[in-house]
């Protein structure tokens, strides 16, 4: 997200020259083209959710004029027959507490503090396997199992599910 | 919570100085939606609706020296809701970017220091950077159906460049193995740059907007120097 408004903010000329490509897109293409194949029963009996992380939500759509909401639920509905959506979610959703370039602040006990109500979100689903599509929310919601007491969640890449459910 | 019934001293006010920020603040109605949203509230008595009266009021020393804008993660909530869409997260941004750089919290300016220094964030050398990504290339090489996987290391003409999150090359190289999976079921013509390869972009944490500038034109630079015709805008 920083790459990209940094682009459109000091490179603009660069948006002509060359293509861009979106983690979902991307992925989205591969499937729609053929070019990978996915296996929706690698994960049968796991009950997943999904985190909209603030990036490709709010702030894509503010940024960029579209919100990344439809994407990885798609993606999602390819590599996954149960998986439920937590609440409250796409615009209205609950940041984890990682972003912003808190982790590296020093400031763990506030940064935790701030994920309580994220945390309420996630048990309340009752998943097995949360799936995100960021580095700082993956980060963040492994260091909150333990402080909230979710020893079992597996949290995932979005691109570590497609991946796990590859058929070669 | 004792910083909470601090008494903000009025005489330090100065309504003039945030007069050229266009966040909109002067338009706050008070009405307090943001800090009710925000999972931030309350630490150190601290809420987004008490930060913007403080920018609308100039009292520019209590932003600063506030630890209230390195724990807003800037997620955008709190603007969401406002009925005056007052844009809270940049505005947080800009206090953060008043701060003196070497009073920056944890290793945040540090870290970008070693990124514009080095090329990434770990001052990771060269050397070391290949050897790890032939190294996880080898082991999937070795898996079922990945037969003669390699890492394609600045391969001219290819069409899609990756850049690599600083924290896949340290402690979880495993999670370097499912793009190139993907983009090797795929068929996919990709290439990973052997320097200036880092995919964050910590200016934007700390409100540094000429270091967003340089780490960006390297990826552009990247681009240019290996041909390539598409970006995957880093994940
Ligand atoms: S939601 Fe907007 S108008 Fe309401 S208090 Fe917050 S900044 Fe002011
Ligand atoms: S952007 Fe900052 S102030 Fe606004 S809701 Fe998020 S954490 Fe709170």
């Amino acid at each position: 997200m920083s790459t990209r408004s940094g682009f459109e903010k000091h490179f603009p000329e660069a948006l002509n020259e060359f293509a861009f490509v979106t983690v979902f897109d991307l992925m989205i293409q591969y499937i729609k083209e053929g070019r990978i194949k996915l296996d929706r029963t690698r994960f049968a009996g796991v009950k997943a959710t999904y985190h909209d992380p603030c990036n490709y939500g709010r702030k894509s759509q503010r940024l960029f004029g579209h919100a990344y909401y439809e994407e990885p639920r798609w993606i999602m509905d390819q590599c996954l027959d149960n998986w439920v959506e937590m609440y409250p979610t796409r615009e209205n959703q609950l940041c984890c507490g990682g972003g912003g370039g808190t982790p590296p602040t020093g400031y763990h006990e506030e940064r935790f503090h701030y994920s309580r109500w994220k945390a309420e979100s996630i048990k309340a689903t009752g998943a097995d396997m949360l799936v995100v599509p960021c580095h700082s929310c993956h980060g963040q919601f492994n260091a909150m199992k333990k402080k909230f007491d979710m020893p079992g969640l597996q949290v995932k890449y979005l691109w570590e599910l497609v991946a796990d459910c590859l058929v070669v | 919570m004792k910083e909470a019934q601090k008494i903000i001293d009025l005489n330090q006010a100065d309504p003039q100085k945030f007069r050229s920020w266009n966040f909109l603040q002067d338009f706050c109605i008070t009405c307090g939606l943001c800090a009710s949203s925000c999972p931030a509230s309350g630490i150190d008595g601290f809420d987004p609706r008490k930060v913007v009266r403080m920018v609308s009021l100039g009292l520019e020393q209590e932003l600063v020296d506030s630890k209230f804008p390195w724990i807003c993660t800037m997620c955008g909530k709190c603007e969401e809701v406002c009925p005056m869409q007052i844009n809270i997260p940049d505005l947080v941004r800009s206090i953060r970017g008043l701060r003196d750089r070497d009073k920056v919290p944890g290793t945040l300016h540090k870290g970008l220091q070693a990124a514009l220094k080095t090329g990434n964030n770990l001052g990771l050398p060269k050397d070391d950077f290949i050897f790890i990504l032939e190294d996880v290339g080898e082991e999937i090489a070795e898996e079922p159906g990945f037969e003669g996987f390699k890492v394609p290391i600045d391969k001219k003409g290819a069409n899609v460049l990756t850049t690599v999150h600083n924290k896949l090359v340290n402690t979880q190289n495993e999670d370097l193995k499912h793009w190139w999976k993907i983009f090797y079921a795929a068929g996919e013509d990709w290439t990973i740059p052997s320097d200036n390869w880092e995919g964050t972009n910590w200016g934007y944490f700390t409100g540094d907007d000429e270091a967003m500038k340089t780490m960006t034109g390297r990826i552009l630079e990247n681009m240019r120097r290996l041909e390539v015709k598409t970006l995957l805008w880093p994940e």
